[in-house]
């Protein structure tokens, strides 16, 4: 894309992106060690996973900050004003999606018996399925790819599956032995947790396809 | 994308194949647009783009210069107001302009609201004109400021009452359309605030057309917006749409300030 006239104003631009990524970084990584977390009951990793959350947090103020300070000073236009718009959502869904990362990580080592779930072994796959949503729809922001951001949005429904299937799982696990109740309870928040990032990546795949083409996705089954 | 632009009525100006020259050097090129009353109409585009020469041709002033050369067709309620039977005053008076630098007439307040009214005959004795004089500053928001000192010289306003002493002198003459060339671009943050304020509030009743250099101004105060480059219209839109999602690359370019 040809550069503003105002050198500052690319700046300003680049920065934001570069917050953005950062924040889709920590968010996807939070991701993956909840789920070691949760498959091995690291207590440290899992309380590291929530110490680090703090620094989603303070990005995601930055990303506000930085969008305010554009928007007041560069008063932008067209794709400019929507990609500033898009990253001022996007931070505050990849904030969204780590604290839901930091839930899965403090439930991780109430859970008894691991060896006992047949769920923590879809449960990971589930978790890697979203955290790989995470990580393309934000190489589609990078890349301004409306069309990442629609295949982003259609593995939407594969994590769906997977949270009907675990979620069936559990409950029979519960029918079948009261004793499992409390660890298959904290499994299903964490499965429903991770279903929630698939919806949040899908929302910021649909704020990648509006910036890049100034309209939503419409004709996507979800 | 659709860019619905059709009008419920007949458009008050409609222009077809208008290109202007000045000499040899064409200043438009092919112009063809229609503007309705209800909304406002912007043009936008970086200078010498020849928007603010389409402006002067819609109501024949670029007349006053001798080079100068109109070609194609530019209605006004669907007579052509090129052609040899025109009144040239009686035009100017239909389609007012208010130009960049306010520019009273050196007499009273008073005097530069009646002066019109007064040379088309529209109104019988003094008090008609009262009348006049009072409805055409009171539209233009500047009777509050002045109606204790109409007797004072125009040019003894601010700036910013003087453009709308201006604007007030364009309404006297009940025109039906009226052009701003700038209007706002000798005038501070909150004289333009005004100016804008009145726009707004003047829109429907005139079409209005402006020119201007700032884009903010041009997303506040218009409905549609033409974008010009190089003497030709590049895209006319619903503002909303040019600045949010222009469909042309050259459009975005200039609104997002890469341009050149």
């Amino acid at each position: 894309m040809a550069e503003h006239t105002v050198k500052a104003f690319d700046e300003d631009i680049t920065r934001l992106r570069g917050l953005i990524a950062e924040m889709g970084g920590l968010a996807e990584v939070a991701i993956e060690e909840a789920m070691q977390a949760l498959v091995t009951g690291d207590a440290e990793l899992a309380k590291a996973v929530v110490a680090r959350d703090k620094k989603l947090d303070a990005l995601e103020s930055e990303v506000d900050a930085m969008a305010i300070r554009t928007i007041a000073l560069r008063a932008p236009m067209a794709d400019d004003l929507r990609e500033i718009i898009a990253a001022l959502k996007i931070g505050g869904v990849l904030e969204r999606i780590g604290d839901y990362a930091k839930n899965i990580a403090k439930r991780a080592p109430r859970i008894e018996g691991r060896n006992r779930f047949e769920p923590l072994t879809l449960i990971p796959a589930m978790g890697e399925l979203a955290a790989g949503m995470v990580h393309d729809v934000l190489t589609a922001f990078a890349a301004r790819d409306p069309v990442l951001a629609r295949e982003v949005i259609e593995r939407d429904n594969k994590v769906d599956a997977f949270y009907d299937s675990i979620f069936r799982n559990l409950v029979s696990y519960m029918v079948e032995n009261p004793a499992t109740i409390s660890s298959a309870a904290e499994l299903l928040f964490v499965a429903r947790n991770i279903e929630r990032i698939g919806d949040h990546a899908t929302n910021v795949a649909e704020m990648v396809h509006f910036a890049a083409v100034g309209t939503y996705p419409e004709d996507i089954e979800r | 994308m659709v860019t619905d632009l059709t009008t419920e009525t007949q458009p008050k100006m409609r222009t077809r194949d208008v290109s202007v020259f000045y000499g040899d050097k064409q200043a438009v090129d092919s112009v063809s647009i229609d503007i309705p009353t209800e909304d406002v109409t912007a043009f936008i585009g970086p200078s010498g783009c020849g928007k603010s020469t389409f402006l002067r041709a819609l109501n024949r002033m670029n007349d006053t210069i001798a080079s100068a050369r109109v070609e194609g067709c530019i209605e006004l309620d669907g007579e052509d107001i090129y052609k040899s039977k025109m009144d040239v005053v009686q035009l100017r008076a239909r389609v007012g302009m208010v130009f960049q630098k306010p520019n009273p007439f050196p007499k009273s307040i008073y005097e530069n609201i009646a002066y019109g009214p007064r040379i088309h005959g529209l109104a019988e004795g003094k008090a008609q004109l009262d009348a006049i004089v009072e409805k055409s500053l009171r539209r233009a928001g500047l009777w509050e400021e002045v109606k204790d000192r109409l007797t004072d010289s125009g040019t003894a306003l601010s700036g910013g009452q003087q453009q709308r002493l201006c604007i007030a002198r364009a309404i006297a003459v009940q025109p039906e359309v009226i052009l701003m060339d700038e209007p706002c671009s000798a005038l501070d943050p909150i004289a333009t605030a005004k100016i804008e304020e009145l726009i707004d509030e003047l829109r429907g009743r005139y079409a209005i057309v402006i020119v201007t250099h700032s884009m903010q101004q041009a997303a506040r105060v218009s409905q549609r917006t033409a974008f010009f480059h190089l003497g030709k219209m590049v895209e006319y839109g619903h503002t909303s749409d040019i600045f949010t999602n222009p469909r042309e690359e050259r459009t975005k370019d200039y609104i997002t300030g890469r341009y050149g």
